[in-house]
């Protein structure tokens, strides 16, 4: 029984992160049809600023939390207005120029913080242990887990049951049709790319105390990341947090028969199965085309 | 129209021709090296822009097929030094070390020169036929296709790193023989090896001009642009598109191959992310719909890179600047240099030819609809 409840954790723990990720890009790709290539850099960010806060203000994680979504969303709002708000039209080319981007942030990184490993001390608060029937984890996964699940459902209501939300997905469905009816599109496009990259800087301010922080961590997540989202359908934040869950689990399943590295490989090999015959996603609601 | 074609084939030429003599002014064996391993890159440029640029088919994923036939070589190359190593009937010294007791099945017919030759342009090109079938046959497109290409070449590069006795993991395949032919021994600091990727280069770049300009080229042009299009005049789009990507997988296979007798080793960083992002940049840079711009373009961004990577102020600042370089043309050029250069021809022409130019060169607002989301602008634009 223990065991299956550890497994079950294991996995979970995993789908937290991916999720935390994911959700950035999701609601970028979502809403926007921009193929963020910077996100991982962004995530990176943020664990950059947790734990420069830390080391040189001695914040904990928790209060730097507020302050690195607003850095990092500001920096997303910047980049919008620079560069990607040019480039609407070309989905292809937003995959180069962020692809840019992305190597631009981790040079700069690397020039001014070194590219030593860093890390960052877990809040005191949350590192013991929790027993869960009969399985333990420590007690900042389940915080992490709780928070994804938080910041999912925060982006979920505003998406749903608010005007803005709606302004949004009116967006998504036409977005011509939608600024004849005197919405905005590129403030809302600006607004929703900038919270796309704070969530981003939040993940990696989460992720930092379980990984090691380098200029180069970004990168192995952004492939996950976008993997959950293609999984997971587009333009369906319930398919994005069904995906990682789904991904998470059976990575974690994999990873105890075989191997992590393997483990790896029968997943992104089922993605790609999965693209080829559901190209729109798994969890894709039903749309008059 | 025939004037235009004799033009660039004779531009194609002189640009071979220069490549060609270059060992008679430089005569220094690690400048020739590093040109050579230049000139490799230039190959897989045109690998990526047959694929992406005249067919819309953009590949994330390209340097598989350059890891796939580097590994070939490498299999071929190690065969070689057994006899020395391990004896006669022993085995590559990393088996040896990862306790295998017989040779792998998979390596066995790698001790033919003829099969390793033939695998190096086969295996990465059926593999890409392969991966290519299964996307395209599903209608597989854009953004999508860019993914899957990206996942495939992630999961062929975990195996190669996992799979340690049989491909050397992490270090790859080291220690290599040298290669030789004919007589002919292909030291990597020679101007032979130089010699051999030379020809090679232009013999690929001539093959892919002669595919962009037969029917099939035009096609799969035509696909590029308006892929439903071409479906509802009854051609079997998956086909073509499954060619064009086999055929740049081959020419990718067989620059990995020379990659490998350049570098004198075959490692799982060559089918790696940052390689193959690389190569997009690169075809980017120099521009996407012209082959010989794209391997201008890999030559240029290499090189410089080259040159800067020696001075000790501009190796960590190098890296930004390209980030920064590749941001601005992406904005402001999005057919690269090579179709800025067009541009600026056309625009210097005499009025009377400017109106059959634009027919034929391409049409900036109709690139890169092949995503579902703006496909609507654009058919309205």
């Amino acid at each position: 029984m223990d065991f299956v409840v550890s497994q079950i954790l294991t996995g979970l723990s995993l789908s937290s992160i991916l999720l935390l990720v994911a959700l950035g890009l999701a609601v970028i790709y979502g809403v926007t049809g921009v193929i963020n290539l910077a996100h991982g850099e962004f995530v990176m960010l943020g664990a950059y600023g947790a734990w420069l806060l830390q080391t040189q203000f001695g914040w904990g994680l928790l209060a730097s939390l507020v302050p690195i979504f607003i850095l990092v969303g500001i920096l997303g709002w910047l980049i919008e207005v620079a560069v990607i708000r040019h480039l609407y039209d070309r989905p292809l080319d937003t995959i180069l120029a962020t692809w840019g981007l992305g190597v631009m942030i981790q040079q700069i990184v690397r020039l001014t913080a070194g590219g030593e490993l860093r890390y960052v001390q877990m809040p005191p608060s949350l590192s013991s242990s929790v027993n869960i029937l009969g399985a333990t984890d420590s007690a900042y996964r389940l915080f992490v887990l709780g928070f994804s699940l938080v910041l999912f459902a925060l982006t979920w209501f505003v998406y749903r049951y608010t005007s803005f939300g709606l302004r949004l997905r009116a967006i998504t469905q036409n977005r011509s049709v939608a600024s004849c009816f005197g919405i905005n599109s590129d403030r809302a496009y600006r607004m929703t790319f900038a919270y796309g990259a704070g969530l981003a800087g939040l993940a990696g301010a989460l992720i930092s105390p379980l990984k090691s922080v380098s200029p180069e961590m970004g990168t192995t997540y952004v492939v996950d990341a976008f993997m959950v989202v293609v999984l997971g359908g587009v333009q369906s934040l319930l398919g994005t947090l069904a995906s990682s869950g789904l991904l998470g689990e059976v990575t974690g399943l994999l990873a105890y028969y075989g191997n992590d590295t393997i483990a790896k490989a029968l997943v992104l090999l089922g993605i790609v199965i999965i693209i080829r015959f559901r190209p729109q996603g798994l969890f894709a609601p039903r749309v008059r085309a | 129209m025939s004037e235009k074609v004799s033009l660039q084939i004779l531009l194609y030429g002189v640009v071979c021709l220069a490549i060609l003599l270059f060992p008679l002014v430089v005569n220094d064996a690690f400048l020739l090296n590093k040109f050579s391993r230049y000139l490799v890159f230039g190959m897989l440029a045109i690998a990526l822009s047959l694929s992406w640029g005249y067919a819309g088919i953009l590949n994330l994923g390209q340097a598989m097929t350059f890891g796939l036939g580097s590994y070939c070589m490498a299999m071929y190359l190690k065969l070689k030094t057994v006899p020395i190593h391990t004896g006669s009937d022993g085995l590559p010294d990393f088996m040896v070390w990862n306790n295998l007791t017989e040779l792998p099945w998979v390596w066995a017919p790698f001790h033919s020169t003829a099969f390793a030759l033939l695998a190096g342009i086969l295996v990465p090109a059926l593999f890409a036929g392969l991966l290519g079938w299964f996307m395209f046959g599903g209608r597989v497109t854009g953004v999508y296709s860019a993914i899957i290409t990206l996942a495939a070449m992630v999961v062929v590069n975990l195996i190669i790193v996992d799979q340690q006795g049989y491909t050397g993991g992490f270090n790859g395949i080291t220690d290599l023989a040298q290669f030789d032919m004919f007589g002919f021994e292909f030291d990597a600091y020679s101007a032979s090896t130089y010699y051999l990727v030379a020809i090679c280069l232009t013999v690929a770049l001539f093959v892919a001009l002669a595919v962009t300009r037969s029917k099939t080229g035009l096609i799969l042009q035509a696909v590029r642009d308006q892929e439903e299009r071409v479906r509802f005049f009854g051609y079997d789009v998956a086909l073509y598109k499954t060619f064009v990507f086999s055929v740049s997988a081959g020419i990718a296979g067989l620059a990995g191959m020379l990659y490998t007798i350049v570098m004198e080793f075959a490692s799982p960083t060559f089918l790696g992310v940052p390689l193959s992002l690389s190569i997009v940049i690169w075809v980017a840079v120099g521009g996407r719909r012209s082959l010989l711009g794209a391997m201008l373009g890999a030559l240029l961004v290499t090189g410089v890179q080259g040159a800067l990577s020696e001075s000790e102020a501009f190796l960590e600042t190098w890296t930004l600047v390209m980030g920064g370089l590749f941001v601005l043309i992406v904005l402001l050029l999005p057919q690269g240099l090579a179709g800025a250069f067009q541009s600026l021809a056309a625009r210097l022409q005499p009025a009377g030819k400017i109106s059959t130019d634009k027919k034929t060169s391409p049409d900036k607002k109709t690139e890169s609809r092949d995503s579902g989301k703006t496909a609507h602008a654009g058919e309205t634009a």
